[in-house]
């Protein structure tokens, strides 16, 4: 099974050089594990961002393929969203980081996680 | 002055290779302006993109990094880069491999002009009232 503990060391690796916080969640929006600053900080990134996939999951037509990645600009931040196994894997950075090594991260961490959460996927 | 908008739009189209559509809406979905590559004819509903956007933007306003600006959607075969400017939302729909950066840069540069409409239109409805 998942070791909680490794699942957030994991993701502390990818929280810095101006990354705030990485979460991982569930599509519902339930936490799994994260590295932010507090817990109340990534409940609110994690239940919005879980919102934004939804929302843009409705466009998925096989014509169109999946939803694979969302990279939102705010004015004081960028958040990138992807999809790891079931779950979603959400970074939240500062303005100055660009998106380049944002989506970077993200595909990084993806790939080193995707194994070990396929196993657990079917829980 | 429609039309020659509608001409700078589609010029904009052959700027970026896999750029195959650019729409201006509200947000309500209303689709002021549109511009389509030839031959091409994306399975999106553009009054849908509209919403899409009005809706994850005012999520994305919430996550307490100010104003949201741009979302960019990646699916398998297309992505959707999507812009907030003023009161009006710019829409490029592209192949999934078309550059991405070149993208927003775009969207960046028709800022100026999306902004001519909003206040065309804010104009327009403060003469109507």
């Amino acid at each position: 099974m998942l070791k909680p503990k490794l699942i957030s060391q994991v993701l502390q690796q990818a929280t810095t050089g101006g990354v705030k916080a990485t979460i991982l969640l569930n599509p519902e929006g339930s936490l799994l594990a994260f590295a932010a600053q507090s817990d109340r900080d990534a409940r609110v990134y994690g239940a919005i961002a879980s919102n934004i996939w939804t929302i843009y999951s409705k466009h998925n037509k096989p014509e169109v393929g999946p939803l694979s990645f969302l990279m939102l600009e705010c004015e004081e931040g960028k958040v990138a969203i992807s999809i790891v196994s079931t779950m979603i894997l959400c970074l939240v950075a500062q303005d100055n980081v660009e998106l380049g090594i944002l989506k970077a991260k993200s595909e990084a961490l993806t790939r080193h996680l995707e194994e070990p959460l396929s196993r657990v996927a079917g829980y | 002055m429609a039309e020659e908008l509608v001409v700078h739009f589609e010029k904009l189209l052959t700027r970026v290779d896999g750029l195959l559509s650019a729409v201006v809406t509200d947000r309500d979905g209303v689709v002021l302006l549109r511009a389509n590559a030839p031959n091409t004819s994306p399975p999106f509903t553009e009054s849908a993109l509209g919403c899409t956007f009005a809706l994850a933007s005012d999520q994305a306003s919430k996550l307490g990094l100010r104003k949201n600006k741009s979302i960019v959607s990646i699916y398998g075969v297309y992505q959707l880069v999507q812009f907030n400017h003023a009161s009006l939302i710019t829409t490029f729909v592209a192949n999934s491999n078309a550059n991405t950066g070149l993208l927003l840069e775009l969207g960046a540069e028709l800022e100026s002009v999306t902004q001519v409409i909003a206040t065309a239109l804010h104009e327009r409805q403060s003469g109507a009232l």
